[in-house]
């Protein structure tokens, strides 16, 4: 087994070297070292799927937990962590002179501290990491140097940075009840967080790490960022980074929140995310600014699962999330070139027959066609919220399926103008190839995961049985030794 | 005593953080945006350093193995440094961002860049501008100014 440290520590040495190795004339070693780096990360991960037998945790610099920082991997972390060097890969921004330089070597930091978000056991920790990726994608959000991506990335770092305050007062708020930020023994101590001290530092770890996810009050800058920045970023920040944060949220509700009320509260978050998403999302004419509020909206699906209790609210979070992550890179790979207003896109498919034809497969899956995986993730979200089936839990159904009609209504609207009879006057552009290339490996991904359901579904099975088993990571980290109280 | 000058600072830390956040929200002006979230920051920092803090306790550091003291928790001041670097860098980022934007626009004012560059980018994705405060739906002309209306200047 390979040490996992080395999937967070590796993409960190090649952000710092990419730009002194490229100001030194090694073009050719910095072009290939982001992509080398990445398959790397990659590959430590995958040596490290053993652990879908034994979840372990590590110990940073020796110093046992509570004292110490640990690292813990189980099958939802090391899932969450490969997507991040996988998805990189195909995003990986392309090499044009000083600025590609300095755009890949942020993609890299953001890989690190995405990578580290997955794995850290500790709450301060993850606060780092989470801060980390924020740096590097106000960077990667400002770097096309365009005058609109400054103003974009200057409100997109004030609502984040304010974010940051409010994670920064929960932390300190848990630290004033229970003394330690360990998450492990927080696990322990959940009970002395059962009250409205404990709800109030939930709620503002919520707001913290929800910028990222693109939470409810806090995602005024998607659109913004999106549409200013280019489409890479926009695919790795509504793709990628946002499951990330998601993920660091679960681990908290998991594991040091497994209240009624701090469900209640990403239920409500959630289903708001799916009302103003969606609408604003319909509203949309250019298709970056719909792509980006329908992000907001399927993110507040993604909230509304994970609020269900137990293994199955695991499993479809998991699955919604991974189907989003797959889709809206692909869909946003696609609108590098045909970004525009959807009037401008008439008769692009005939100028680019696989790309309309990718746009309509990832189209379909996000509204749910039967044989393709976003049939899946939304049955198992509906199906879940009709067992636990409280009043709120019925209302976020319905409202999960109207967001759906509406859905079905902007999609439609791009894919028949796509397929219009082309304008003599304003040709649009064709499809870049790497673009095409990237997208038609999401695809890929998309088509086989509709094909091989029943081993995926044993997977997530097993990934969800460790994922709830808040005893297994206590006993893991501490691994048998007092647990202080 | 200790406890009334605790919760002075804790009063204090909340405070900021208040200041900080009203600041965020109503401010308009690009330079006090990011010195609201200086205060903001600043308040959480005491907040942090509060929650481990003992009145009757000395500095973390060990001097003399042989002479045991009562330390504060050593734990919430790391963190603090941490998140003060954090923070310094967060706020020389804004700033190089504020300059760019002045640069760019000409204005330091928050609501005029942010119309800008709704402006920009319509006309990048080639859509008619958006609807804002300024340019209400459905083409209706806005209400003249009332300075106008009572000098009696017409207003098409």
């Amino acid at each position: 087994m390979t040490d996992v440290t080395l999937a967070i520590a590796l993409p960190l040495l090649g952000a710092f070297l990419l730009p002194v190795t490229a100001r030194r004339g090694l073009h050719w070693f910095g072009a290939l070292l982001g992509p080398t780096v990445l398959a790397l990360s990659a590959l430590v991960l995958f040596g490290n799927a053993s652990v879908y037998e034994a979840p372990y945790a590590i110990a940073l610099g020796g110093f046992a937990p509570p004292l110490g920082i640990s690292l813990y991997v189980d099958p939802l972390a090391l899932l969450f962590a490969l997507t991040v060097p996988l998805t990189t890969l195909l995003l990986w921004p392309g090499d044009d002179g000083d600025a590609g330089i300095r755009r890949q070597s942020l993609t890299l930091l953001l890989a690190s501290a995405l990578t580290g978000l997955a794995l850290s056991g500790d709450l301060f920790n993850l606060y780092v990491f989470y801060e980390l990726a924020a740096v590097a994608s106000y960077g990667l959000a400002a770097g096309g140097g365009s005058s609109p991506g400054f103003v974009a990335a200057f409100r997109y770092l004030l609502i984040s940075a304010l974010g940051s305050v409010f994670g920064l007062m929960g932390i300190a708020l848990i630290y004033f009840q229970t003394g330690t930020l360990n998450l492990a023994h927080l696990a322990t101590l959940s009970e002395q967080l059962a009250n409205p001290q404990g709800l109030a530092a939930f709620a503002m770890l919520v707001i913290g790490f929800g910028v990222k996810a693109e939470l409810f009050p806090v995602n005024g800058w998607v659109p913004e960022v999106y549409g200013a920045a280019s489409k890479r970023v926009a695919a790795l920040l509504a793709g990628l980074a946002s499951k990330l944060a998601v993920l660091a949220i679960v681990r908290i509700l998991l594991l040091v929140f497994p209240h009624e009320e701090a469900r209640q509260l990403l239920l409500v978050l959630g289903i708001l995310g799916v009302i103003t998403g969606e609408l604003a999302a319909y509203q949309a004419r250019d298709i970056t600014r719909m792509l980006g509020w329908s992000s907001v909206g399927q993110l507040g699906v993604v909230f509304i699962a994970f609020s269900l209790p137990g293994k199955a609210g695991l499993i479809a979070g998991v699955t919604v999330a991974m189907h989003h992550l797959v889709v809206k890179s692909a869909l946003f790979l696609l609108a590098d070139r045909w970004g525009g207003a959807i009037a401008r896109l008439k008769g692009a498919a005939s100028s680019s027959r696989p790309g309309a034809a990718m746009f309509v497969l990832f189209s379909l899956s996000l509204l749910g066609l039967p044989p393709l995986p976003g049939f899946w993730s939304k049955f198992l979200v509906l199906g879940g919220l009709a067992d636990a089936g409280s009043t709120l839990q019925l209302a976020a159904m319905a409202i999960i399926l109207a967001g759906t009609v509406l859905e079905g209504a902007y999609l439609m609207r791009v894919i028949t103008t796509l397929y219009k009879p082309v304008d003599a006057k304003a040709m649009p552009q064709r499809q870049h190839p790497g673009n095409l290339f990237a997208s038609a490996m999401f695809a890929a991904v998309l088509l086989c995961s509709a094909v091989m359901v029943n081993p995926l579904w044993q997977g997530l099975n097993a990934m969800a049985e460790s994922g709830v088993d808040t005893k297994g990571y206590i006993e893991t980290v501490f691994d048998g030794k007092e647990i202080p109280r | 005593m200790t406890t009334s000058i605790g919760f002075i600072f804790f009063i204090g830390a909340i405070g900021l953080g208040a200041i900080g956040i009203a600041g965020i929200v109503l401010a308009n002006h690009l330079f006090r945006l990011v010195l609201a979230l200086a205060i903001a920051e600043a308040g959480a920092n005491l907040l942090l350093i509060l929650a481990g803090y003992r009145w009757d306790a000395v500095a973390p550091i060990v001097s003399d193995p042989a002479v045991v003291q009562t330390m504060v928790d050593p734990v919430p001041q790391a963190m603090v440094l941490t998140a003060i670097v954090i923070g310094v860098g967060v706020q020389a980022l804004a700033l190089t961002l504020v300059i760019r934007i002045r640069q760019r626009y000409g204005t330091l004012d928050m609501q005029e860049a942010r119309q800008r560059m709704q402006d920009d980018l319509d006309a990048a994705a080639g859509i008619t501008p958006s609807r804002s405060r300024e340019r209400p739906a459905g083409g209706r002309p806005l209400p003249a100014p009332a300075a106008a209306v009572e000098a009696g200047v017409q207003h098409d």
